[in-house]
């Protein structure tokens, strides 16, 4: 199969590297398949004659726009409708439920974080729409956020093809919110006109996204080196209001090192925000000798019971 | 160990006939095949399939006539039908699913299409399908 890559050897750890470095994602063991199929294309888009030449260009030259391109080409993902499903049946059967109780209607903001070309914030748009009847009052206002990318140009566009709307879309659902437009079909607007789609370069700040009372960021975490999962779990933690949930894929949960949301499920990789943020501890600041010294008389009125015995 | 569940396909095409057999033997299923619509009521008379496979246009008897037939039929209404065809129109859509059909499926179809398609009827389990990775 070697005969089929065309880069040098160095050049497959440098990328996989460069990820890491970028966006903390660790990219699978044969990920030389994945590099050759994306990147081809984004060689071709981005004016190279070859991959080969694409690359040099990048690791010679340095170019932070071509390396974000590169990046983001590597991660983009392939996703289906109403992909986890219990994840969805947990929105409509608890999340969406709850938050209606709390805020007693009102409007409820979702964000789709890595919406990639969007069958995830349009599921979670018509299971909005269908429980409009059982959650009177409530509003419900979607965002989708992405890398700048072709997936993401698609969801914006919402348009699909004939094999994309067959996977995980009920057939209901279909004929309800799409219109056949030549070989793909197309959302109709009153779906379409309820979610806003932005794009978000990676490398910049997340904070300045807002506040949510659903963020789904669903089967990326597992990618993630633990360092990065850290910061990405704290800059969502930003995101997500008091009360508010965090969505990660089914069998995902945020590591032993977050201190912003309970621990334990209350669905299918459902995770709730902590009421009030933990304070992560700040280490003992060295007393000074003199307080020491201030301090020792007042030592004569602790009851002997207090008192250490001198042994730790 | 439970019984593996039988789908009667109804196709007109031997060799559309042959792919979905491949597919939902696959599936663990236990596949039938009919050529057209009054065959396959005279297999589904002798035994009622768990689901059924249709196809919409054949000779002698089409799929959305079968279905008819089959709903009014005793037990008729116990398979799951999902048709199998390359009508697109919304109208026909509609039409089959106000006839009793559970799902739709638009050929060209693959071996995804119809795992998902039949996850959504319950007769695959959806653990099946897992969080799709990079």
């Amino acid at each position: 199969m070697s005969g089929a890559l065309s880069l040098k050897p160095s050049y497959y750890e440098a990328l996989k590297r460069l990820t890491i470095e970028l966006v903390g994602v660790k990219l699978g063991e044969e990920h030389e398949f994945l590099v050759e199929t994306r990147l081809s294309a984004l060689a071709r888009k981005e004016g190279f004659e070859s991959l080969p030449q694409m690359i040099e260009e990048l690791f010679s030259r340095g170019q932070t726009r071509l390396a974000i391109h590169v990046v983001t080409a590597l991660l983009e993902r392939a996703t289906s409708f109403f992909e986890g499903r219990k994840g969805f049946e947990a929105m409509g059967d608890i999340l969406l439920p709850n938050l209606h109780q709390f805020y007693r209607g009102g409007t409820v903001r979702i964000l789709s974080y890595g919406c990639s070309s969007g069958q995830e914030v349009y599921s979670a748009a018509i299971l909005a729409d269908k429980l409009a009847d059982i959650l009177p009052n409530m509003d419900i206002e979607l965002t989708g956020v992405d890398y700048p990318s072709q997936a993401l140009e698609r969801a914006k566009a919402g348009r699909f093809t004939h094999f994309e709307v067959q996977r995980g879309l009920p057939i209901r659902h279909l004929i309800k919110y799409f219109t056949r437009n030549g070989e793909d079909w197309v959302v109709n607007d009153s779906l379409r006109s309820k979610i806003t789609f932005a794009d978000h370069n990676l490398l910049t700040d997340i904070s300045d996204l807002g506040t949510y009372q659903i963020v789904m960021f669903r089967g990326h975490i597992s990618q993630i080196t633990s360092h990065a999962k850290a910061r990405i779990l704290r800059s969502l933690a930003g995101l997500v209001s008091t009360n508010g949930y965090l969505m990660l894929g089914c069998h995902e949960k945020p590591d032993d090192t977050n201190f912003w949301f309970d621990p334990v499920a209350i669905a299918p990789g459902c995770f709730k925000r902590r009421e009030k943020q933990v304070e992560i501890p700040e280490p003992e600041p060295e007393p000074a000798p003199e307080i020491i010294v201030e301090k020792k008389p007042q030592q004569a009125f602790i009851p002997t019971e207090y008192r250490g015995n001198g042994t730790h | 160990m439970t019984a593996a569940k039988t789908c009667l396909i109804v196709d007109d095409s031997k060799m559309i006939r042959r792919v979905a057999t491949r597919i939902l033997r696959e599936l663990k299923f236990e596949p039938s095949e009919a050529g057209d619509g009054r065959e396959a009521i005279e297999m589904c008379r002798i035994s009622m399939p768990d689901a059924i496979l249709l196809d919409w246009n054949m000779p002698v008897m089409d799929g959305l006539s079968f279905l008819k037939v089959l709903r009014g039929s005793t037990g008729g209404t116990k398979p799951v039908v999902v048709f199998c065809t390359a009508e697109r129109d919304i109208i026909k859509i509609a039409e089959a699913l106000d006839a009793g059909a559970d799902e739709y499926i638009m050929k060209p179809f693959d071996s995804d299409i119809l795992g998902s398609k039949f996850t959504e009827v319950g007769l695959l389990n959806q653990d099946r399908l897992s969080q799709s990775s990079l």
